[in-house]
């Protein structure tokens, strides 16, 4: 029984920390490799006002996320821009950026374990028999508030709609009036809070390293890849397939091996499936 | 106001020594020789006039020179990016060390290497080669990710200590020579390769259009083999070489650096040619070394650098000398 | 656009070449110690901080006598980045290097403090017959096998820290207290994914069941594990009352918060980097209580070892404005007195009349007497600061480190935590 809660706790933790960076991808096709450095940005502002600035946590959080979102805003507007089109540029212009944040962070005090978030309810419940801490259950209805609010935002809002649209097929999109430009901004800053929603959400289950930054951008890439680039059905169903893995791993052979088990499973997927799980793009367009 | 405009115009020299013309004085000859020898020169030279340290840092630009090479080699003239650098690295040099640590010496411990390395790498990448684009690249970039976990969590090789007290090169000299003529024959081989002889060709063919290659009844998988195992082998000497260049090898053999570093140096010395690539490796390690006063704000310096020559230079600097090289520039009156 | 960046790049680089920096004190021809810590990681700040301290009280107080002549010490602090997952170690060779050729170093102290890092260290060292005193990170007993096996080639390494061995010694004198006061006799072991704590593990699993534990067998976490309940469900179903834990990485709070908050009943014990320091208490919010951390070596936190311990604990405090952080600290500053006794015994900075000298030091330190196995170059232990260096085994009580063993500078008794009862 711990094995499916455990498990189904670990896969939403893999959507929270996917879902930005496979939003961006799938909405204006720029790979955000600074993914990671907004996820500890938001985390540690937040800290920051916290217990620096002596605010509420509530309000520590929204303001956290607004600066985070201006931060995509900002990485899109004056940077990927420039480069669009240009996939490898792309993808070392944003790690550029990710890298230049995480190293910051580290240099302007962001280092040992004092930095942590408290969680929102602290205490544990016992589901079946197995202790649950309340934050964990927080991690789950996050992650499907997320999945809901993205469900319901790309279904009735009409900036939802032409993101949509562009993801779907840019030229018909212009056609029809949709700036593609500005749903890239509108995707990659929305990427970005969501990175910051997963950071304030998970992070409180452990502290803000700057280590975990590039850690999450990893899951990031390899979830979204797992289940097809640019598509959010796949990446939670990556999300559960490498969560539920992992947690089997961890049962019966041994922890050390989880990570081993993501990367085999990435693998072989993108061997015999290589658009992955869900991949939209045509068979004929990456194999021949 | 007069409305201006730059107009760029090729030099005489350069039209012409661009036909046969080139062969009828020593000027044109010299015009065309000229990067090619003040390279060499360069490359010969530096290491008698810098100081003992910067010889070292020079050993080290030329590991990752060689990657970079490797990397650009395989994306501009095969079509395929591999961000699997860490990966050759790190065979090649487990490999040696494992050979040396048994009683190889290293003089035939870095050969085998280099080549069973390659023959390793290319078995473990076949079934990958029909991917393409960013494709293979995700997937050659979790190889050595999943290589070093695998070390660390069987503990086999020594796990997380690595194996130390390997042989080291008998002195700098050696290290610095081998590095830098290693270099010279691959960048010479190379380029006639890919610009001369008929499997560049195909090569190139592979990177545009697999279907003319396959209706030419050529082997495709074949060629994605022969230019990977070439690639390949470029990094698995690297590899080899940094373990005896400090008589060690351990799991950071795998560290993702090897990976991003040649990537970066193609963007920053500009793709489509093997020279760019080489030119970004001198520039970046050289300068990422120098600001390590700077402690950890250093890494944001470098990345800073990094953005900057993507966003706002994207040409690269290898076609900004070429473009002053060949052309000069005056403003006409619209 | 593009030429002014070609302009820049020297001055970049002009900018990056200078960095030294004179610690203040005497006239002398300064001695120049070479620093390689991994600024970013707390092995590597707290030993750097140990050392300036150490330097900066000795420039104070006059400088190294060296036959006569007053020479002060001078830092040369480089960092090493090798505790960080996607850098190679040859960045960190390569800084150690630059200390050795670049900036001249007579000394090398410090780390690094990856032992992969280490390891080659010892062959640069060699190369350039220069002392290397490792006073912070790694603690794998590779390095000090290799003095014993190949003395002739390695004899330049001395470690004022301490290895995998001695501290599980330590642990043994706890847990069999505890077997004695409480009859407790199951154990669950968790470990990180290191050579040195995978190697502790298994033999900590053997000796408690040689010694008729019953042992759960060894969970092995890889860095960077964020949930630990599934193992911490096992220890409980296991019934075990004693939970082994030998983790460096900063993910092992969320272990202590999750043990915290399923009342796991076990008494926590072990070598948890998080648990060092200070700022622990705040950083589990007091769920950490309870917990007992092994600090390497005597002095990491406030106790009283020898007249010199709390003076530097004091020092510390003052220096840094916060209480001595934890591994790193108190090692590193008496590898620069060490050191320095060293030199002034020998009369000369010459190398092996420096070596010599170290073999036969015999002098009272902050964490007890010190002195040098001679086959190993490793700092002699005992649990007697007459003795030898002195371990230091802490308790988190209410808010402070408490020490519990060794019983000769214990400050509290170890406590079990409530929900045990």
């Amino acid at each position: 029984m711990d094995l499916i809660i455990y498990g189904i706790v670990n896969s939403i933790t893999l959507i929270l920390m996917s879902i930005g960076f496979a939003l961006a991808y799938g909405v204006s096709r720029v790979p955000n490799f600074a993914h990671g450095a907004l996820f500890i940005l938001a985390g540690y502002l937040t800290w920051v006002f916290r217990y620096r600035v002596d605010l509420p946590y509530w309000l520590s959080i929204i303001l956290a996320l607004i600066i985070v979102g201006l931060v995509g805003i900002a990485l899109y507007q004056f940077i990927l821009i420039r480069v669009r089109g240009m996939p490898i540029s792309e993808i070392i212009a944003s790690f550029g950026v990710g890298l230049a944040i995480l190293e910051f962070l580290r240099w302007s005090g962001l280092r040992g374990t004092a930095h942590m978030l408290p969680p929102f309810i602290s205490g544990t419940v016992r589901i079946f028999d197995v202790p649950l801490d309340y934050q964990r259950i927080i991690v789950i209805f996050g992650g499907i508030g997320i999945l809901l609010f993205l469900w319901a935002f790309t279904t009735f809002t009409k900036t939802g709609l032409s993101l949509k649209a562009i993801a779907q097929n840019e030229r018909a999109g212009l056609v029809l009036g949709i700036d593609a430009d500005r749903a890239a901004t509108v995707a990659v800053s929305l990427g970005a809070v969501f990175a910051g929603v997963a950071a304030v959400i998970l992070l409180p289950l452990g502290n803000i390293v700057v280590e975990m930054g590039y850690e999450v951008l990893v899951f990031a890439i390899a979830v979204s890849v797992c289940g097809g680039l640019g598509s959010w059905k796949g990446a939670v169903l990556a999300s559960f397939l490498i969560g539920f893995a992992q947690t089997i791993t961890v049962s019966f052979v041994a922890p050390h091996y989880h990570f081993v088990m993501a990367l085999f499973i990435i693998i072989i997927v993108l061997i015999f499936k290589p658009s992955g799980l869900f991949g939209r793009q045509k068979e004929l367009e990456e194999r021949v | 106001m007069p409305e201006l405009r730059k107009e760029r115009l090729d030099r005489g020299v350069k039209v012409r020594s661009d036909s046969i013309y080139a062969l009828s004085s020593m000027k044109e000859i010299l015009y065309l020789l000229g990067p090619g020898l003040v390279l060499i020169l360069l490359l010969l030279v530096l290491p008698l006039v810098v100081s003992p340290y910067w010889q070292r840092v020079m050993a080290i630009t030329g590991v990752y020179a060689l990657l970079s090479i490797s990397f650009g080699f395989l994306a501009n003239y095969v079509g395929l990016v591999s961000l699997g650098g860490a990966f050759y690295v790190g065979v090649g040099g487990y490999l040696s060390g494992l050979l040396n640590a048994a009683g190889v010496p290293l003089i035939l411990s870095i050969p085998i290497a280099t080549l069973l390395g390659a023959v390793i790498c290319t078995l473990l990448l076949l079934p990958c080669l029909p991917l393409r684009g960013v494709y293979f690249a995700i997937i050659s970039f979790i190889y050595p990710l999943f290589a070093g976990r695998l070390i660390a969590a069987t503990g086999y090789f020594g796990g997380t200590d690595g194996i130390p007290g390997l042989d080291r090169f008998p002195s700098i000299w050696v290290a610095l020579y081998m590095a830098i003529f290693i270099l010279l024959i691959v960048l010479y081989g190379l380029s006639r390769m890919v610009n001369y002889e008929d499997v560049g060709l195909v090569f190139r063919g592979v990177k545009d259009n697999e279907l003319a290659i396959k209706a030419s009844a050529l082997n495709l998988t074949w060629y994605k083999v022969q230019a990977v195992f070439i690639s390949s082998a470029m990094g698995t000497f690297a590899g080899a070489y940094l373990a005896h260049l400090y008589g060690w090898v351990g799991m950071s053999l795998f560290a993702i650096d090897f990976s991003i570093l040649p990537v970066a140096a193609t963007v920053v010395g500009g793709s489509g040619t093997l020279y760019g690539p080489l030119l970004g490796a001198l520039i970046l390690v050289p300068a990422s070394e120098s600001m390590r006063a700077f402690g950890t704000l250093r890494i944001v310096f470098y990345a800073v650098l990094l953005v900057f020559f993507v966003v706002f230079w994207t040409e690269g600097i290898l076609d900004f000398l070429k473009r002053k090289y060949e052309q000069f520039e005056h403003w006409v009156r619209i | 656009m593009g030429i002014s960046i070609l302009l820049l790049l020297p001055l970049i680089f002009m900018w990056g070449c200078g960095g030294q920096e004179t610690v203040g004190g005497p006239d002398g021809e300064p001695i120049i110690i070479g620093v390689p810590v991994p600024e970013a990681f707390s092995y590597g700040w707290v030993g750097e901080r140990g050392i300036r301290l150490a330097a900066e009280e000795i420039n104070a107080a006059g400088g190294v006598n060296v036959d006569g002549v007053m020479r002060p010490l001078k830092l040369e602090v480089i960092d090493t980045r090798d505790l960080e997952a996607g850098v190679p170690v040859s960045e960190a060779l390569l800084a150690v290097e630059r200390l050795i050729l670049e900036a001249g170093a007579d000394f090398i102290v410090g780390g690094p403090a990856r032992t992969e890092a280490l390891l080659p260290t010892l062959d640069l060292v060699n190369e350039h017959e220069l002392i290397h005193i490792s006073s912070t990170g790694s603690f794998s007993p590779r390095s000090n096998q290799m003095v014993e096996e190949d003395y002739e080639k390695y004899k330049f390494h001395f470690k004022t820290t301490c290895w995998t061995f001695t501290m599980l010694g330590d642990f043994y004198g706890v847990i069999d207290f505890l077997n004695e006061e409480h009859g407790f006799d199951k154990i669950s072991i968790m470990v990180q994914d290191v050579a040195h704590a995978r190697q502790a593990g298994e033999i900590v699993a053997g000796r408690m069941a040689e010694a008729g534990w019953d042992v759960m067998d060894p969970i092995v976490y890889p860095t960077g594990t964020l949930d630990y309940s599934d193992g911490l469900l096992r220890a409980r179903r296991f019934g075990a009352q004693v939970l082994f834990v030998w983790m460096d990485m900063p993910e092992s709070v969320i272990m202590m918060r999750q043990y915290r908050d399923m009342e796991i009943p076990a008494v926590p014990i072990g070598f948890i980097n998080a648990a060092e320091h200070p700022d622990f208490w705040e950083a589990t919010e007091g769920k950490g209580e309870y917990t007992l951390n092994h600090l390497v070596n005597a002095g990491n936190a406030p106790v009283e070892v020898t007249p010199l311990t709390m003076p530097f604990v004091e020092a510390y405090k003052e220096r840094f404005g916060v209480e001595v952080e934890g591994y790193g600290a108190s090692s590193s500053y008496q590898a620069i007195y060490t050191l320095v006794d060293a030199i002034e015994r020998a009369g000369t900075i010459e190398t092996y009349a420096v070596l010599e000298a170290l073999r036969a030091t015999d002098m009272e330190g902050v964490y007890g007497r010190v002195r040098f196995d001679p086959d190993t170059h490793l700092v002699i232990h005992d649990l007697d600061p007459a003795q030898g260096a002195v371990p230091q085994i802490i308790q988190w009580l209410d808010g402070k480190r408490e020490t519990v063993f060794p019983p000769s500078i214990a400050t509290a008794e170890l406590q079990l935590p409530p929900w045990m009862e």
